[in-house]
């Protein structure tokens, strides 16, 4: 089944809890944490498109999608052209310098095969975080919006004293 | 010769298998697992326990490191004595043990009351309790520990209104609020994992209302922020309740049945009209009026609270001021209601609950209470007992430099960097006859010391922690400590079998806990055998066995000796030092979200100090551009204690006349040790301070003058 990982970031408290647990998974921090204007923060990671540039311009196919939707690199099949690092709109992919192959977020594969979330989603304190069906994931943040509006509705009757829903 | 003991030492479970511990951060008391593979340790999500505090196992970015320091190779493992300052040579358990004994004994024989024991927040219950009953048996109540410099006024100021020192809800509770107060408290930075709870309400419709001069992390998320001066939240608390009563909207039933002083009350804030307090604390009078009407009409209402509010001269009665705000609304003793003075150690509750205090036994009972005395004499077999209160952390610096102290036994604290105005400190300690640091890393602290005992970290040693909810939960060893490092509660039983203290004889660290159970009230029925089988924990007070604890305090009525809440009316007062023309600036302290209080465990981690790296002193934008500061200069700050070099960061987080610096680096040399007189705690919140840039055109700067 297809799965996402979708960013609420009206709930980053940038505490970079992400960053840590993604660095502790894989040695290095494959999602960022930025703030903007000292107001928002937002974590930013591989989008896994569903139109993916690097999937189609790696000459090798190291690239490719898992049966999740994650885009993942196989390394031996990578030659470190950067590539996929030119077309990506988001500058994800990186070089690890070590191995000479390119290295991107994997929505945590190993731990996937396990049974369990992604790292950066199992640590994320306040669920800005979430992993799973994108469109279930979508309708639940609906359903949020119109409870909120049915409350809106009901205290402005009583402020007003008539309903507007 | 002198043998020392040995212990039973358990790795709790078997190779492979999940270990369940509680995380050594801060007081939310997240629950983790530990899976152990031969040498490797690796930290796993609990995500299966139900009703933990972090809910589906969720860690901070602390939580996440929290097996880096236990593998450091700058690890105490070996006691060691002090050959001269900060130069030490290896000794064996034997002497060393037998050294602190000895010397302890000798200095009690003269005048007990010249020695001083600091606890540590840090720490289990076991080893709290049996240092204070060490302290107590050797015939002084000078027994201290790290509550004195956060939460110290929260104590004293709820037990004067309500009557217990805590917490009187969970985070539960804050979940269902619909509106949430966070006073003086960083909540998002430093609890995040708790802030949760915060957004799980404003996503039902909760109003969150922050009091903070800073905009912190936290005001990103607030309905109104009320961004007041460092030092006036009484006028702030006073103008709320102005707005309340003269409105009519506090909870009449409630006040009349269930509280005394409200004539008093409503006499002192009658002159705290939004219009004065907007002229004290630099709020909009409109802001203060709409946030009063906010939580006064919201049904269920929660103030949290931090440093902010207790760190001040006057920090006993800011906590009176907010409690008495709750109080006149009706929000104490029922769901979604409640005070929650958020504490900030894994075990700062447990520590004070153990009576690490120098006016408590175990249980908040009172030494100068004939009764309780003669109890703890018998229940510990011992003569005497001093009936005398002891000194607090910062009057105790001061006894030492006066030649009052001369034996300082210090069990994991770091007083060096966390007491206000630390180079008093440090010159304090040097005037020390002997001095014993229990720790697992030289600390600044240790440098300073005669013998140094490598104490187990928290990891890897078993024993009860409680919460800033009231909930004692278990956490169980992963490993055995490193080198000849052992556990706190063995060092503390050890010395004192050495010293001759009768019931010192401890084999396992249930043993304590079970004694705790029999003189301790609140945890009379919280035994070992529960609490490892109950990994979710148990909430004192929990009188006995067959007792579930008990979530939510006050519903029928108060501790206080009349049984109601005490309404505090309080005058404001301006904090100990204003600014003037030698010292134009307000400096206050605050924390990141990635370091943790001294540095002693979160700066060994690589991923945090990658992260979280140097200190940064806040200014506003115009402040910075009269001075000439830009981001990142650096800058020099000044007040009447000390000076601190540390880089500038130009933001609008700070108001205008207000300098911000986080205190992990040892910013204390530069904050206010001035006490507030009932909690005893230091005015570290708020002083006077100067800014300079320093560097390429530090000498324009200095031709001006």
């Amino acid at each position: 089944m297809k799965k996402a990982l979708f960013i609420d970031f009206s709930k980053c408290i940038e505490c970079r809890a992400c960053e840590v647990a993604c660095e502790r998974e894989h040695g290095k921090s494959h999602i960022f944490v930025f703030e903007f204007e000292g107001m928002i923060a937002m974590a930013f990671h591989c989008k896994h498109c569903e139109k993916a540039p690097c999937i189609e311009v790696c000459p090798t196919n190291a690239l490719y999608r898992d049966e999740e939707g994650a885009v993942l690199v196989a390394p031996q099949k990578c030659i470190g052209c950067m590539m996929c690092a030119i077309v990506c709109p988001f500058g994800i992919p990186e070089l690890d310098s070590v191995n000479k192959t390119m290295s991107k977020c994997n929505l945590c594969a190993h731990r996937r095969a396990e049974g369990k979330e992604p790292a950066c989603v199992a640590t994320c304190p306040t669920d800005a975080l979430l992993y799973g069906d994108f469109s279930e994931i979508i309708r639940k943040r609906r359903e949020t919006f119109v409870k909120k509006a049915m409350k809106l509705g009901k205290e402005s009757k009583k402020a007003l004293g008539f309903a507007f829903i | 010769m002198h043998i020392v003991k040995t212990y039973v030492h358990e790795v709790s479970a078997l190779k492979g298998e999940l270990i369940p511990i509680v995380c050594p951060y801060c007081g939310v008391g997240c629950r983790a697992y530990v899976k152990v593979r031969g040498n490797q340790l690796n930290l796993e999500y609990a995500t299966d326990i139900e009703n933990i505090p972090n809910e589906k196992g969720k860690l901070c970015p602390k939580g996440n490191t929290i097996l880096d320091h236990l593998s450091d190779p700058e690890r105490l493992k070996k006691p060691l004595k002090a050959v001269e300052e900060g130069k030490f040579k290896e000794i064996s358990w034997n002497k060393a043990v037998k050294e602190v004994a000895e010397r302890l004994k000798e200095i009690a024989k003269d005048d007990p009351n010249q020695l001083m024991f600091l606890g540590s927040a840090r720490t289990f219950n076991e080893p709290n309790y049996l240092l204070q009953k060490l302290a107590r048996m050797l015939g002084t109540n000078n027994v201290d520990h790290c509550a004195r410099l956060c939460h110290a006024s929260t104590i004293t100021g709820l037990v004067s209104t309500f009557g217990a020192g805590a917490m009187t809800n969970t985070y539960k509770d804050i979940e269902q609020a619909n509106c949430i107060i966070i006073w003086g408290h960083n909540y998002a930075e430093t609890h995040p994992v708790g802030f949760k709870y915060v957004l799980k309400a404003k996503e039902r419709g909760a109003k969150i209302i922050v009091v903070d001069p800073r905009l912190t992390r936290t005001a990103w998320f607030a309905d109104i922020h009320l961004q007041h001066y460092p030092g006036t939240d009484i006028a702030l608390a006073n103008g709320l309740m102005h707005v309340i009563i003269k409105k009519g909207l506090y909870d009449k039933k409630f006040v009349m049945e269930r509280t005394t002083g409200f004539n008093e009350l409503v006499k002192v804030v009658e002159k705290y009209t939004p219009q004065y307090v907007e002229k004290i604390t630099g709020v909009p009078a409109m802001l203060i009026e709409e946030a009063a009407i906010t939580f006064a009409t919201a049904g269920k209402g929660v103030i949290t609270w931090a440093m902010g509010l207790t760190q001040s001269v006057h920090g006993h009665d800011n906590v009176r001021a907010v409690a008495t705000l709750l109080a006149i609304c009706g929000y104490i003793g029922r769901e979604g209601c409640g005070a929650s003075p958020m504490r900030g150690q894994n075990n700062v509750q447990g520590a004070c609950d153990m009576g690490v205090l120098p006016d408590v036994f175990p249980g908040y009972q009172k030494i100068t209470d004939l009764e309780k005395l003669e109890f703890f004499k018998k229940f510990w077999k011992v003569d005497y007992l001093s009936d005398e209160p002891g000194l607090t952390v910062i009057e105790a610096s001061y006894a030492i430099s006066k030649g009052k102290i001369k034996g300082y036994y210090v069990m994991g604290e770091n007083p060096v960097i966390s007491d206000a105005n630390s180079n008093h400190v440090i010159k304090a300690l040097r005037k020390l006859e002997f001095m014993v640091v229990q720790d697992i890393f030289l600390t600044e602290t240790a440098q300073f010391a005669d013998i140094i005992l490598p104490a187990a970290a928290m990891l890897e040693n078993e024993g009860s922690l409680t919460n800033t909810e009231r909930r004692v939960q278990w956490s169980f060893a992963v490993k055995k400590p490193p080198g000849d490092a052992k556990p706190d509660w063995w060092i503390i039983s050890e010395i004192g079998r050495t010293i001759g203290l009768g019931s010192f004889n401890y084999l396992k660290v249930e043993d304590i806990l079970r004694e705790i159970n029999q003189c301790t009230p609140q945890y009379g029925g919280i035994t070992p055998e529960r609490l490892k089988e109950k990994l979710a924990g148990i909430h004192w007070p929990c009188p006995n066995e067959n007792h579930p604890g008990t979530k939510i305090l006050y519903r029928e009525r108060f501790l206080t000796q009349d049984e109601k809440a005490h309404l505090a009316a309080v005058e404001h007062k301006p904090p100990a030092e204003l600014p003037n023309d030698e010292y134009p600036f307000i400096l206050t302290t605050h924390r990141y979200v990635g370091q943790y209080h001294t540095l002693t465990m979160s700066g060994k981690s690589p991923s945090l100090a990658k992260r979280w790296s140097e200190p940064l002193a806040e200014i506003h934008p115009e402040d910075a551009a009269k001075l000439g500061i830009k981001n990142k200069d650096l800058v020099k700050l000044v007040t009447r204690r000390g000076e601190y070099i540390c880089k500038a960061l130009v933001t609008r987080r700070v108001k205008k006349g207000v300098i911000a610096v986080p205190w992990h680096w040892g910013a204390n040399v530069l904050t206010n040790d001035t006490l507030d007189p009932i909690s005893k705690i230091p005015d570290t919140k708020a002083c006077a301070c100067n800014i300079f840039k320093i560097g390429g055109e530090i000498n324009e700067e200095s031709t001006l003058h």
